[in-house]
């Protein structure tokens, strides 16, 4: 492979990234090249020990959507940190995914119970006013109607809190992850 | 051949080199693919990432030879970065000495 075929087939796999970026990644090949012909290396011998580009590719889209993961934080941009962090390699995928999906699963248990709560809540509450307006001499639960009402405020408002708690709880383990990521982007696989 | 590196050895070459002087990529590439075997391209997403996190930082110089050149130099947070990751390798391969030479002794 040539200079200009190791340089366009990178930039092909460098799809998906900013113009920028893409040019300041290039540059850096470039340049390599440059100084290894003058040093009378061929181009051929330099395309390749510089190695597979599109393992090339993978490392610089990881770290590029890693960064941006850390910088915006949104869900899409953790999941495209994640997918860009485990396609690097075989350890990734085992040692990002696996605890990936367990917090998405915490978090999804956690939130649904919490909106389970609140919603259990504010279904009791209007059920017993429900039934206290129309049919107020046969409370099926069994206890006063005041009782009843500010046992299911408290549920909702223990729901709410909960979901509250959620939400710190996520921003938290986004933090968390996002540094669990970068500490595993540091190993590096070469292939020679 | 496939390698699976110890985490932060290759960011402990790049800063140790540079704590001597500053590089530009090829050089930095060289030096550390004459005694580590890897695909020397991986080492400039390297770079990049320790740009990034502000461990180096680049400047471009000119060069007798043609276009400038992007030279790459260590920052305060990089010597720092630097002293705690030999640390950490001089205990390791302490401890892996240890086990080498079969150390008797149960600490």
């Amino acid at each position: 492979m040539n200079k200009k075929d190791f340089l366009k087939q990178l930039s092909e796999k460098l799809k998906g990234i900013s113009r920028e970026d893409k040019q300041d990644i290039l540059n850096e090949y470039e340049q390599h090249f440059t100084i290894g012909l003058d040093e009378s290396r061929t181009e051929e011998e330099l395309a390749d020990s510089l190695g597979n580009h599109n393992e090339i590719a993978k490392l610089c889209k990881a770290n590029l959507f890693v960064k941006k993961a850390e910088e915006i934080r949104s869900p899409s941009n953790i999941f495209r940190a994640v997918f860009a962090t485990i396609s690097v390699g075989f350890f990734n995928m085992i040692f990002i995914s696996g605890p990936f999906i367990g917090l998405l699963g915490l978090l999804f248990g956690l939130f649904a119970a919490a909106i389970a709560i609140t919603a259990s809540g504010i279904t009791g509450f209007f059920g017993i006013i429900y039934e206290s307006l129309f049919y107020s001499k046969y409370i099926v639960i069994g206890i006063n109607t005041f009782a009843g009402i500010f046992i299911c405020i408290g549920i909702t408002a223990s729901g709410l809190l909960l979901l509250i708690g959620c939400i710190y709880l996520a921003k938290v383990l986004y933090t968390l992850f996002i540094r669990y990521i970068k500490f595993n982007l540091r190993v590096i696989t070469g292939k020679k | 051949m496939n390698i699976q590196f110890k985490k932060g050895v290759l960011e402990l070459c790049v800063l140790a080199l540079l704590t001597k002087k500053n590089h530009y990529g090829y050089e930095l590439v060289n030096e550390i693919s004459k005694s580590v075997l890897i695909s020397e391209g991986t080492i400039y997403p390297l770079l990049r990432r320790l740009r990034d996190d502000g461990y180096v930082d680049t400047y471009l110089e000119e060069s007798p030879k043609g276009a400038p050149r992007k030279y790459y130099k260590i920052t305060d947070l990089g010597k720092k970065m630097k002293e705690e990751l030999t640390k950490e390798w001089l205990t390791f391969t302490k401890n892996v000495k240890k086990i080498l030479e079969g150390g008797r002794e149960n600490e």
